[in-house]
């Protein structure tokens, strides 16, 4: 045995020993009851909080829908544009022409199609107004610039071969 | 957290060597320049041309047609999609109007993505060339490469 532990040995009081085991027993003991008034505090107060919490995630989820609404609608439109074909930034035709358009577009009939071709049928809608109706080479009834621009296509295609 | 943080250093450790030997062996030098196609028409007006033009030596890519200097050829001629990233192209263009030009005019600008070291060689052809009347008429084409 140390001298140290000889020294508590030697001062011990039963009497002292079972006191201090009394009081260290009441001073963990649980509280056996909570008052009814805190009880009633905590729970408006636990009331309060979750309702804020529940109302901001509320708004949030309205503004998440407002959000999602905005971004469709602007798809819709976007949509819509271009099934209008809005994006088409000028009047030129710029496909390029089918074989078969390629072989209606040889106008002067010189069994070649060129520029010279797009510029003879353009002299002519300016000159008389009226042209034949078979040089409607995109068949849309009307003989105008666009079938002007179909038989300057077909005279620059590549695969007509270049060189 | 550590799993990503391992997934990113492990790839930076695999790309790095991969991006460094790329590097490395050197892409060949590309530069962008502009073709100027001239079309000289003598004491006659010109109103409308076609030309075709091929690289025939050297390396590139056209990817932009733009118009000439005079009015009647300012907008952006007639030529084949397929043609932009090709080698190749045929360009066309009329006007109908009566303020034509005479002479030697730049009738419309290349532009070119020119690939490696070899100087370019072009062939140019020039198939149509016409008055106000549509009439064929004797011309001349050149090109001189821009900067």
């Amino acid at each position: 045995m140390t001298e140290r532990m000889e020294q508590f040995d030697e001062d011990l009081d039963p009497g002292e020993y079972s006191k201090l085991s009394a009081d260290l027993r009441a001073l963990f003991k649980t509280l056996r009851s909570v008052p009814p008034e805190v009880d009633r505090a905590v729970y408006d107060r636990i009331h309060r909080h979750f309702a804020g919490v529940k109302s901001s995630q509320g708004k949030y989820r309205r503004f998440r829908w407002a959000a999602l609404w905005k971004v469709a609608a602007a798809a819709a439109v976007v949509i819509f544009a271009f099934s209008l074909d809005l994006t088409k930034r000028s009047e030129r035709v710029t496909q390029r022409p089918a074989l078969a358009e390629i072989q209606a577009a040889d106008i002067d009939l010189n069994g070649r199609v060129d520029i010279l071709d797009a510029f003879t049928l353009a002299r002519q809608i300016e000159k008389t107004g009226h042209v034949e109706s078979r040089w409607d080479m995109n068949g849309d009834g009307l003989v105008d610039r666009r079938d002007v621009d179909t038989v300057a296509l077909a005279a620059v295609r590549l695969d007509k071969g270049v060189l | 957290m550590n799993k990503i943080a391992i997934i990113i250093l492990t790839s930076v450790f695999v790309m790095v060597p991969v991006l460094a030997r790329q590097s490395d062996q050197g892409e060949p030098s590309v530069r962008f320049a502009p073709l100027h196609i001239y079309v000289d028409s003598g004491s006659r007006p010109l109103a409308a041309y076609q030309f075709e033009l091929k690289a025939t030596d050297g390396q590139i890519k056209i990817v932009g047609v733009e118009g000439g200097q005079h009015e009647a050829f300012r907008e952006a001629p007639y030529y084949d999609p397929a043609a932009l990233a090709n080698d190749k192209i045929i360009i066309a263009a009329f006007n109908t109007g009566k303020d034509l030009p005479k002479g030697r005019i730049r009738i419309a600008t290349i532009h070119l993505q020119i690939i490696g070291e070899t100087k370019p060689e072009y062939e140019l052809k020039l198939t149509v060339a016409a008055d106000a009347d549509g009439k064929q008429i004797p011309a001349t084409i050149s090109y001189e490469e821009g900067e």
